[in-house]
């Protein structure tokens, strides 16, 4: 197979991705597979590199949430074809984010970016929704054991639930088992650092890039 | 019209859908609605403000529809509110275009306006902002003290008596004492029957409603925040508090503007929910005054000033509300930047212009990523009010008036926003007046504005 094959492959299949077909993103994961393409570099070249096109047109306007979520439909079915024919030991397995809006807050928007941000960057992503306990964020992240909770909050008077989960994390000795970032109108760099969070975004741009610095997560 | 406790049946007894594929149905759904009655999307040589009336129709019947064949969403209970076109219409029949808010000499109509009209518009100064609780009194007094100024909304604190507010207790307190401050300060005014409508401190109906006090509170005359949630989407804790406000003669507001870039889509998809949203909020809340128009998902972040298409857009969504229902329009006049900054009052005047020639009414909110006392001062609604006049003495129309914006605009692009000040550090609380290098650039603003066409007492 030559060169030009191969990248070939891998530009059909970021461009599946790119289109929001899930079937051809299949299809053009298996032929990967098929050309016995290294998927690892599949799925960078071709899966997480699309992301980025995507986070940026959607900064530019161009797609909008319900993209993100078929991209990352498309993404996630292609990546199962690939890790498929990735060796056991050599799967670095999807970071895990749960991700909601805190207690007593219905804001969701701006929750709803960061979430589609997360999945199609290549992320596992947890969706509690909004109006969501300090418990409930603990649980599911202990349940799908999560590296990341994400905290959102719009309203001066929620800030304090984020500060909740983080001391319930501490008082059950979880603290260290995850990291916590925070973000959303009413949120500061100062706030985040003065809850003990581990990491703040102003928008979900910063965010994502926050959330890969503090995994060690490097590129896409 | 089908009444709140019918609504609250159907949160309980439609069908369940998981919200995921709420999200995805309604973005297919308005993608198939915008095809359907052939909604445009914004391109270079449409015109600032809408100027085609066939559109309004069609815009009309899109949004109803969306309502009629794809529902409502309750996230409590995970289930569809199905409403027939019957009733749809006929809460649209049936709405009020005109409700009294307020008591005695300072009750004012709230008037559903007219595209192009030459009506003075209702106003709102503010807040949906943050105060702490040693300048609440006051910054509601100045605020009050806007003699246009026709109701009040809250604002949002984090200490309450030396207490964090945390945990419904403390928050169903803060919610009885914003009240008390807003009634003290809007007294302080020499307007002690200015309606006050309560920001939500937290959205737990027992914290909404815990203002409700016919002596010290709340009362017939005065409003709640209870606002429709982005795709459709409503909520027991809401719906709850609409339910008991019926009882006490309590008027509602929604902000009911659309998020283009969310499961709307893009500009054609969210002036269908622009629409459908607060028809919702009438149908479901009984809510007759709605914050319309559109906004954008990316600037929540306040990160660049947002133009066109949303000027367009907007345009569209509050024309067709006034063309086509009773439904009262505030336009929610948002800016990025902050207070005591030129880009701030320009942006301000920007949607003021484009809000009085569309027919809504304005609304002055806090700047987009609003910090504590720092999200507004008077200035702008004084500001806004001037210019509405200004807008309307000029008789520009849609035509002339987009000429007038495109220069406006012209001015914000490439600018990004600018963080802004504090209220103490820009504005004078006690004599009520804006600090000499705010007023230095307020006087400017209006002297840009006035080389634009518009000219000021």
């Amino acid at each position: 197979m030559t060169n030009g094959e191969n990248q070939g492959a891998l530009e059909n299949l970021k461009d599946a991705i790119l289109q929001y077909d899930t079937e051809a993103a299949k299809a053009a994961a298996q032929k990967v597979v098929d050309q016995k393409i290294d998927p690892k570099i599949a799925i960078n070249e071709g899966v997480l590199s699309a992301s980025t096109i995507l986070h940026e047109r959607f900064e530019r306007g161009e797609c909008f949430i319900p993209h993100l979520v078929m991209a990352g439909d498309a993404m996630e079915a292609a990546g199962y074809i690939l890790e498929a024919s990735i060796p056991k030991e050599q799967i670095t397995s999807k970071k895990v984010v749960v991700i909601g809006t805190v207690e007593a807050d219905l804001h969701s928007v701006g929750k709803n970016i960061v979430a589609m941000f997360f999945r199609s960057g290549g992320f596992e992503v947890h969706d509690l929704g909004v109006n969501v306990k300090a418990s409930s964020f603990i649980s599911k992240a202990t349940d799908t054991n999560a590296d990341i909770i994400a905290l959102s909050s719009l309203l001066t008077t929620t800030r304090p639930y984020m500060r909740e989960v983080i001391e319930e994390l501490e008082s059950v000795g979880l603290r260290d088992k995850f990291k916590v970032i925070v973000g959303g109108g009413p949120i500061t760099r100062e706030w985040a650092q003065e809850i003990g969070a581990d990491g703040y975004g102003t928008d979900a741009y910063e965010g994502i890039e926050v959330a890969k610095q503090i995994l060690g997560i490097s590129g896409n | 019209m089908i009444s709140l406790l019918d609504i609250a049946e159907r949160t309980q007894k439609g069908r369940k859908m998981p919200e995921d594929d709420w999200n995805m149905s309604l973005f297919r759904k308005i993608g198939e609605l915008v095809k359907k009655y052939k909604i445009p999307n914004y391109t270079k040589d449409t015109p600032f403000l809408n100027l085609d009336d066939d559109l309004l129709e069609r815009v009309f019947n899109a949004g109803v529809d969306l309502i009629v064949e794809h529902g409502v969403y309750c996230i409590t209970t995970g289930r569809v509110v199905e409403l027939s076109r019957e009733e749809v219409l006929q809460a649209v029949r049936e709405s009020p275009s005109e409700i009294l808010v307020g008591t005695g000499k300072d009750a004012r109509w709230m008037k559903q306006r007219k595209v192009e009209g030459k009506e003075k518009l209702n106003f709102c100064p503010g807040h949906h902002s943050p105060f702490t609780q040693d300048l609440a009194p006051i910054v509601v007094k100045n605020f009050a003290q806007i003699p246009r100024t026709d109701f009040i909304e809250g604002f949002n604190f984090t200490e309450v008596d030396g207490y964090e507010i945390f945990g419904a207790p403390i928050e169903a307190y803060a919610s009885r004492k914003q009240i008390s401050w807003m009634r003290e300060g809007v007294r302080k005014a020499g307007r002690p029957g200015l309606a006050i409508v309560l920001y939500p401190i937290t959205t737990r109906a027992e914290v909404l409603t815990a203002a409700i006090d016919p002596v010290d509170g709340l009362r017939s005359g005065d409003g709640i925040l209870t606002s429709v949630l982005p795709d459709e989407k409503i909520e027991h804790d809401l719906l709850a508090t609409a339910i008991a406000c019926e009882d006490h003669g309590l008027w509602r507001i929604s902000g009911s503007f659309s998020m283009m870039g969310g499961f709307c889509g893009g500009a054609d998809g969210a002036i269908v929910e622009g629409i459908a949203k607060p028809l919702t909020a009438m149908i479901c809340y009984r809510v007759y005054v709605n914050y319309t128009g559109v906004e954008n998902v990316r600037t929540v972040s306040a990160l660049s000033i947002p133009l066109q298409p949303l000027n367009w857009a907007r345009s569209v969504v509050n024309q067709t509300l006034n063309r086509f229902t009773n439904i009262i329009c505030m336009a929610w006049i948002i800016p990025t930047s902050g207070p005591g900054t030129e880009t701030h009052l320009l942006e301000t005047s920007l949607r003021t212009i484009e809000a009085t020639i569309n027919g809504a009414n304005l609304y002055a909110p806090r700047h987009s990523r609003a910090q504590m006392n720092a999200g507004q001062t008077p200035v702008e609604g004084e500001l806004m009010v001037e210019v509405s006049d200004a807008t309307l003495a000029a008789g520009l129309d849609r035509k002339y008036g987009g000429e007038v914006l495109t220069s406006l605009a012209k001015k914000l692009e490439g600018r990004t926003p600018e963080p802004g000040f504090t209220i103490q550090e820009c504005y004078d609380l006690v004599n009520h007046k804006p600090s000499p290098e705010f007023e230095k650039i307020y006087k400017d603003v209006k002297g840009q504005l006035t080389e634009l066409g518009l000219s000021f007492p």
